[in-house]
């Protein structure tokens, strides 16, 4: 080969090489190439093992090759010491040491003489590359640590290394190093990822555990107070079935000034329809079932119900929403209502919604405290109402939607109610 | 100063021959249990390197057998093994040292030199 065709064979497989991913392959191949193409009578790589704080062979080719595993050397060795710290050995290159080179060092007055200390380590150098049989060394760096080294053995022809030659052997080293480093870092990052999955995955694991347990607290409590709710109803033998006739009503009422009756919105709706009188439970049956008119003292605590109520949708939290719909439902729309005076549209619509839907079936069923009265008369009555207790737009749409729905049927909403609290 | 080797890789012994002929040592390399035996007996070695994992007779029996017939042959056992229970039974027959591979070389030749001169020094007393 040429010098030319031979450089050129070296930078193809320096080109190669860098492409392996696998830094233990990485070495072997290279072991090997050198062995091959410069024909040495060894080529090995010795590599840091950071476990045990020395440097072993990991490969050896070649006639004159080293047992991989027999030898080691630790930080001490003079070879492993000229690298690790050859900053500290003035103008000598610390880069790489040609065998040759070392020789005519150690007799060279201008390095040696008055510093014996040198000429000790220059000679230790020497026996460690003699022992190791090695003409060349060529260390592998990252950053400034030593990772490892490449030792070179004699060419089989007996000739000198070029500068061509040691300057290949550093890019494979350097190549080698930059591989290592990365392998240990693409480890390194996979190790951490898999940890970071494993954590993320048991978190989610916990908290779906979490909310599970939380689901079914909610829907066992929410079955609680729907129960509660139909308590309340049944107690006052006028109200019972009023809860299904008072969600039709307002569900009705509800579509025809417009709202959103698609998912979220309508489920409070219908809650809030349901569960507004859950409060009464706390009311005392005497004065809930009171046949007479309530006493000034017994209308304080009958006005209680909507703030109890509230009290009972607490725990739920997805039902932040109904039970400020339950605490207002008796707010009136020019502010005289309770329990907080509110007026107009600081009273939540559903709220609104619910008073005109639940006066009125109050007026038409025969309740305890007034006289059922005739259809057309309840219109009557919500209408003379109308911006004072109710908001005249919801008792609008009510009438409205009312007589449209029944407009064959002369008004059967009383009956109807009748025949399902039957 | 003459020193046997033994190892069943061939290459090891190679290695450490060639280690110590050129640092003036008289070197014998045997590659089995059997061959170490009638190393022992011609050659008469100061100081045997013994690996304990060999195939047929391994190096604790070698070391039984050579310190029964020659009690002053220096035996340092070399080897990858280092369970407790190997070192301690190497010592209770007589080992002189117990090294781990991979070794330090430097280590190894002031060992073996150690185990020579206090040869030399008990003959002189």
């Amino acid at each position: 080969m040429t010098s030319y065709d031979y450089q050129e064979a070296l930078k193809h497989a320096a080109r190669t090489m860098v492409r392996v991913k696998n830094p233990r392959r990485l070495l072997k191949m290279i072991v090997r190439f050198i062995v091959r193409e410069v024909n040495l009578t060894h080529a090995s790589i010795m590599m840091y093992d950071p476990l045990k704080s020395r440097y072993i062979f990991v490969d050896s080719q070649g006639k004159l090759r080293i047992p991989v595993g027999l030898v080691k050397l630790d930080h001490g060795n003079a070879l492993i010491d000229w690298f690790s710290h050859g900053e500290r050995r003035l103008k000598l290159k610390r880069d790489y040491l040609v065998l040759s080179e070392l020789s005519s060092w150690i007799t060279d007055p201008e390095i040696v003489d008055r510093r014996a200390a040198l000429k000790t380590c220059l000679t230790q150098l020497k026996v460690v590359m003699e022992t190791l049989k090695a003409a060349v060394c060529v260390p592998g760096f990252y950053k400034e640590d030593l990772l490892g080294v490449l030792l070179l053995g004699h060419k089989l022809n007996g000739k000198p290394f070029s500068a061509e030659e040691i300057s290949f052997f550093q890019t494979l080293a350097n190549d080698a190093s930059m591989t290592i480093k990365t392998a240990e870092y693409r480890e390194d990052i996979l190790a951490k990822n898999v940890e970071l999955e494993k954590q993320k995955q048991e978190l989610e694991r916990r908290l779906q555990e979490i909310a599970a347990l939380r689901k079914k607290e909610q829907e066992t409590y929410y079955q609680i107070v729907m129960s509660l709710a139909q308590e309340v109803n049944a107690k006052d033998p006028y109200t019972a079935g009023h809860l299904k006739g008072v969600e039709r009503l307002g569900l009705m009422t509800a579509q025809e000034m417009g709202y959103d009756l698609t998912g979220h919105k309508k489920d409070v709706l219908v809650a809030s329809l349901h569960l507004h009188d859950v409060g009464k439970i706390g009311i005392p049956d005497h004065i809930l079932l009171k046949p007479a008119s309530l006493n000034d003292e017994e209308w304080k605590i009958m006005r209680q119900h909507p703030l109890k109520g509230a009290k009972i949708l607490e725990p739920l939290t997805g039902f932040k929403e109904v039970a400020n719909v339950v605490l207002h439902h008796h707010e009136n729309y020019d502010g005289t209502g309770y329990p907080s005076g509110l007026r107009s549209d600081e009273i939540p619509l559903e709220a609104r919604i619910v008073a005109v839907v639940d006066s009125f079936h109050a007026i038409i069923s025969k309740r305890c405290y007034s006289k059922g009265k005739p259809i057309e008369a309840a219109f009557q009555e919500l209408e003379r109402c109308s911006g004072t207790q109710f908001d005249p737009k919801v008792v609008q749409a009510f009438i409205r939607a009312y007589k449209r729905t029944y407009a064959n049927g002369k008004y059967k909403g009383e009956s109807e109610t009748r025949s399902t609290a039957a | 100063m003459k020193l046997l080797i033994v190892d069943d890789e061939i290459e090891i012994c190679d290695f450490l021959k060639s280690f110590f002929e050129e640092r003036n040592y008289e070197v014998k390399a045997a590659s089995s249990g059997q061959a170490a035996l009638t190393a022992v007996e011609q050659f008469k070695p100061q100081v045997v390197l013994l690996d304990i994992k060999m195939p047929v007779m391994d190096g604790i029996q070698v070391l039984g057998a050579v310190k029964k017939k020659f009690p002053r042959t220096k035996v340092i056992m070399v080897t990858a093994l280092e369970t407790r229970d190997k070192i301690e039974e190497c010592l209770r027959l007589g080992a002189d040292n117990y090294i781990t591979k991979p070794l330090s070389l430097e280590y190894l030749e002031n060992d073996v030199r150690e185990k020579i001169e206090s040869l030399a020094g008990s003959n002189t007393s």
